[in-house]
């Protein structure tokens, strides 16, 4: 992992040491314990964070893991009489693993999104404490940890855990920091945009969702740990409270869920709204206000509080950072791929897809050769769509063979698909919302079949944006930019990645003339270059103007094949598209 | 009685449709061609009061639809038949009939409605109490337009009624399509099934693009070379 | 192993406990079916409806049954005027979780603040009456509240299946856009439908006052359960949602009677974890 900002690591210690320190200034003693509390939520925020804000899987679980990790302290420390300090790395391993089982089998169902991973985790809450409950582990009365031992800082145990504390809230941002930074970040973020997306794009979306699950439980238990130590008494009730997981969320969301220091700055800030409002005492109205905060922030604050700070810089810098816009130019400096032209780049042979009934595609059968624009063509409902979808693994294949440079593809997940060097685009454009155009393009490059790290991808990306005309919007959010530039961003994205062999699914549709013939001319040199491409298509003339050969697919079957202008004039093409009084 | 001028409509900001004009008059069969990507399933959802139109008036019978809300513009007597069937598909084929009825003044006639439509189709009659999912396309399509007749509307949209059909319930359809014309609805028929629809169209418009480029009986259409230019990129002679 | 009667008499209770969560979780089910909005506030306001029970059966003696002519048209416009804030807030199916679990909060707060949290307990002449089938005791609060579920569940499943209103419902909730193609008005259906959810769920509330002690803190005592229920039985499915909740109930009772009381929620929650993994669709 790289960062990048050279004196971010200093940064880190300077806080942690002025914190450290704070204890021997002889303040009151509220004083430490409101710090550890800031510790303890900041802590868990980013925890959560680290899967729910980056991937955007809302876990409502995070009180399983905390109460986990409080029991396996207790356990260990009251019933087995562990060192209280060995208990701690112990309660945060045991939280990952439970995280890491759920994940596994959670997170490969295929339509477990959004609202149902929420309620998955919440269910498993409630078992947990139900069997921590009723089994010895608590059995009811709770456990007392007064009796435990502590070594002892500034003269105290409350300063070791105070010191412990902020440890381990130091050890979470940071690494929510380092993700964040990494190309494991990017690649949760793509996630969070759009997984299928991210998927075909060679992101490997499963084994990337399921460690950061595991990270995020493993500091929520060891945070759990050191909290047992803390209240001296724990019950099940409180420790699995289903408001642990709403506060985190909600600190999560006030700061902002999507920043590595988003939930810091919002379980320091609700940490200090609550008690200077309420003086901790007042539960009623400790609810009323989070209840009517939450509320407020996810309606009308949703990037939250240092979210909504850290866009509004972002968006200044992209704005500063538009130069003169810069007609598509090629950039000689990446070399241009030795194609062996006539070779059989992609073959299908016999492919068969259904859906509920329909047949989709019906024993298509045909060739891609290397260095060649193939047209792909037929009437509404022909199956275009659908084998670009096989091909590039979105759907699996019911029956035939696929087979790309050698390789069989059937039996290969996207994201392997996507490494051999297969990318297309898509007929809506589908970028990552939340990250610039140019993290958004330098993906593909990270996670395509070169795999380079983040500032390497991002070189990259400059130019193919540089090579799009894009380069004056590399800092812009997708959303900003019209229906063109999006089309060129999907093309830029699955350029990228350099591929052998690009899928380009009517990426016409809905351009002017003028625009439609610069869109020409980029896929000429793209072709040029050595890529072979496949184009999909309605505009006909594009078809005939731009394709080496055309495949014409009707009710999901191969009706013709050869050059263009041949193809067209072919009666049963003829019929197939204006009904048998033509043909 | 159906009076469409200048419209513009667009997806965000993708625009879909320039400056489209055209009319339905009572009792007509107009079909809407082009290929795909033309905007035709736009031009008929812009009319069905399913899409806002950036610019340009939409009239029916003299009242402006542009500025009826969606479930308003039934009233006046037009039904859809949209693309891709979207029926409901958990509801029987009779609730989904009835659903076409739902408007006050078509329910008073909900069962002479009933019985004209199934004898349009008497195998909806046999299905009537099967869940819609479980209809094979060409059945979906019928009930489909049984559910639009229920609405006993004066105009009648058909949105590519031939997608994914076998050819031979192609023929039916459409001798279903023409039964239904006679009987005094005015039909707006949008296909990609060029030579079908010009067979039975009174009258046709050519959209390309977005854009209206031709339009006339369907003698004159099929002498000029738009339609062979629009779909095949060529005007010329069929190998 | 406990004897036949002690069985039987856990089987009932359990039946008659699922007609409960069927009738606490059939607002919740109807507006996330129909609606795709997740509302949680149903719980709090069943509860704000049991203190409010409590209240004037306690303080101004009326019977509290009687007290469900005020609750049910005050509830439905409670209802109607939740769903009219949501849409203008532009409250999408996510989000209603969390904003739902705010305003659950702050209702359940309120509550706590008006009535303490010092249990409550109704004592009205209900209570007192029970009959007995054989060896078996069936008191009438919880033979009321189940029959009155059941018959809300059926109604309501009736309205649904065979009035107009009903289908449109149906219609809209499956797509929207083509039943508004004809004719149909989904705002008002969705104002329909919440109001509706908000009735049922002060019923239950005067019902939940009837049979059991009151305190604030059991309005998250309920969510898990009848969630689950509401999930197993199918959104907007409302004898799905009896059928789950009884059992669930039940299944609850046995355990209890079989092994020892905790276990009693783990039943209702691997049941549902069992569900969203083998039948995610059902959402």
């Amino acid at each position: 992992m790289t960062m990048r900002r050279v004196p971010a690591p200093v940064l880190f210690l300077l806080v942690g040491a002025g914190l450290a320190v704070v204890p021997s200034f002889g303040l009151p003693a509220f004083f430490e314990s409101f710090l550890y509390i800031c510790f303890l939520w900041a802590a868990l925020a980013t925890s959560w964070t680290i899967l729910s804000g980056y991937t955007g899987y809302f876990s409502f679980g995070h009180g399983a893991f905390f109460g986990a990790g409080i029991y396996t302290t207790a356990t260990l420390a009251v019933s087995f009489g562990w060192p209280f300090l060995w208990t701690l790395p112990v309660a945060g391993l045991l939280a990952a693993l439970f995280g890491v089982g759920i994940g596994a089998v959670a997170f490969r169902v295929r339509r477990l999104r959004g609202e149902l991973f929420a309620l998955l985790t919440l269910a498993v809450t409630f078992v947990l404490s139900t069997i921590v409950l009723n089994t010895k582990i608590d059995g009811g009365p709770g456990v007392f940890l007064s009796a435990v031992p502590l070594p002892k800082t500034f003269g105290s145990p409350v300063g070791t855990i105070y010191l412990l504390g902020l440890a381990i809230a130091l050890v979470t941002v940071w690494s929510a920091y380092a993700i964040y930074h990494s190309r494991w970040g990017m690649g949760l973020f793509a996630i969070r945009g759009d997984e299928d997306v991210a998927e075909v794009l060679g992101v490997p979306t499963y084994r990337y969702k399921l460690v950061a699950f595991g990270l995020s439980c493993f500091f929520a238990g060891l945070a759990g740990g050191l909290h047992a130590s803390f209240l001296t008494y724990v019950t099940v009730a409180e420790s699995f409270s289903l408001l642990v997981a709403m506060d985190a969320i909600l600190m999560s969301m006030f700061g902002g869920m999507t920043h590595w220091f988003g939930p810091s700055v919002g379980a320091g800030l609700m940490t200090t709204i609550l008690y200077s409002l309420t003086g901790g005492g007042s539960a009623i109205l400790n609810r009323i206000l989070i209840g009517a905060i939450l509320i407020v922030v996810i309606i009308f604050l949703p990037e939250g509080v240092f979210g909504r700070f850290v866009h509004r810089l972002a968006r200044r810098r992209a704005r500063r950072a538009s130069a003169q816009p810069s007609p598509p130019v090629l950039t000689q400096d990446a070399p241009a791929r030795p194609a062996n032209p006539g070779t059989s780049l992609l073959v299908c042979a016999d492919v068969r897809k259904a859906f509920r009934g329909l047949q989709a595609l019906a024993r298509v059968s045909l060739e891609v050769h290397e260095g060649e624009i193939l047209g792909l063509v037929g009437p509404n409902g022909s199956g275009k769509s659908t084998l670009i979808n096989v091909v590039s693994g979105y759907y699996r294949l019911d029956g035939g063979r696929l087979s790309f440079a050698g390789q069989n593809l059937a039996a290969l997940e996207a994201h392997r698909i996507a490494r051999l060097g297969v990318s297309r685009t898509y007929q809506i454009p589908r970028p990552v919302k939340w990250l610039s155009v140019l993290d958004n393009v330098a993906l593909a490059a990270m996670f395509g079949p070169h795999t380079y790290d983040r500032p390497t991808a991002r070189a990259h990306a400059w130019r193919w944006l540089v090579f799009t005309g894009l380069a004056d919007k590399a800092l812009a959010l997708p959303g900003s930019l019209n229906l063109h530039q999006r089309k060129l961003l999907e093309l830029a994205r699955a350029l990228a990645s350099e591929p052998r062999l690009l899928l380009l699914d009517e990426v016409l549709s809905g351009l002017t003339p003028t625009e439609m013939a610069g869109a020409l001319q980029l896929i000429r040199q793209i072709r040029d270059r050595g890529t072979t491409v496949v184009f999909v298509e309605h505009v006909m003339r594009a078809i005939l103007d731009l394709t080496d050969r055309v495949v014409v697919l009707n009710y999901g079957h191969v009706i013709a094949d050869g050059a263009p202008r041949d193809v067209m004039r072919q009666p049963d093409v003829v019929k197939a598209y204006l009904g048998k009084a033509y043909a | 009685m159906l009076e469409v001028a200048d419209l513009d409509v667009a997806y965000g900001d993708a625009p879909a449709l320039w400056n489209v004009s055209l009319t339905v008059r009572d009792r007509e069969l107009v079909a809407i061609v082009g290929p795909n990507g033309a905007g035709k399933t736009t031009l008929i959802n812009a009319i069905a009061g399913l899409l806002p139109a950036r610019r340009g008036d939409i009239r029916f019978g003299g009242h402006d639809l542009s500025r009826c809300a969606a479930h308003q513009v039934c009233g006046h007597g037009i039904a859809i038949v949209p693309e891709g069937r979207r029926l409901f598909i958990a509801m029987t084929v009779e609730e989904n009939l009835e659903i076409g009825c739902y408007i006050p003044t078509a329910r008073t006639a909900r069962q002479k409605s009933l019985d004209r439509v199934y004898s349009i189709f008497p195998i909806l009659r046999e299905r009537r109490r099967q869940a819609a999912g479980a209809l094979s396309g060409g059945m979906q399509q019928m009930l489909a337009i049984g559910r639009a007749l229920m609405a006993c509307p004066r105009l009648l949209l058909l949105d590519e009624p031939s997608l994914g059909l076998a050819p031979a319930l192609v023929d039916h359809l459409f001798e279903v399509v023409t039964e239904i014309h006679r009987d005094g609805v005015a039909v707006l028929l949008v296909e990609q099934n060029v030579a079908k629809a010009l067979e039975i169209a009174g009258r046709a418009y050519v959209l390309e693009q977005g854009r209206i480029v031709s339009e006339g009986p369907p003698a004159d259409l099929l002498r000029q070379p738009h339609i062979q230019e629009a779909y095949l990129g060529h005007g010329g002679q069929v190998a | 192993m406990p004897s036949l009667t002690l069985l039987l008499q856990s089987v009932l209770s359990g039946l008659f406990l699922g007609g409960l969560y069927g009738l606490l979780g059939l607002g919740l089910s109807l507006t996330w079916g129909m609606l795709r909005l997740i509302n949680l506030t149903y719980f709090a306001l069943a509860f704000l409806g049991a203190y409010l029970t409590y209240q004037l059966a306690t303080v101004f003696r009326v019977d509290p049954l009687l007290t469900l002519l005020l609750i049910i048209p005050g509830f439905f416009l409670l209802g109607v005027l939740l769903q009219e804030a949501f849409v203008r807030a532009g409250v999408n199916e996510f989000i209603s979780l969390i904003v739902t679990f705010g305003l659950t909060l702050i209702i359940e707060a309120v509550i706590q603040w008006i009535w303490t949290a010092d249990f409550r307990r109704l004592e009205s002449g209900y209570g007192a009456i029970s009959f007995r089938i054989g060896k078996l005791f069936v008191p009438l609060p919880e033979l009321l509240a189940f029959l009155i579920a059941a018959a809300v569940s059926f109604l309501t499943w009736a309205w649904l299946k065979w009035t107009y209103v009903g289908k449109a419902m149906r219609a809209t909730a499956e797509d929207p856009q083509i039943a508004a193609a004809f004719g149909v008005n989904h705002r008002r259906l969705a104002l329909l439908i919440s109001g509706l959810g908000a009735a049922y769920a002060g019923i239950a509330g005067a019902f939940i006052a009837l049979i059991y002690t009151l305190a604030p803190s059991q309005v998250y005592a309920w969510i898990g359960v009848v969630f689950a229920a509401v999930i197993i039985g199918g959104l907007g499915n409302p004898l799905g949602l009896l059928a789950a909740g009884i059992l669930i109930g039940v299944s609850e009772a046995v355990t209890m009677a079989v092994t020892a009381p905790g276990w009693a929620p783990l039943v209702s929650f691997t049941l549902l974890i069992l569900v969203l993994l083998l039948r995610p669709e059902r959402i």
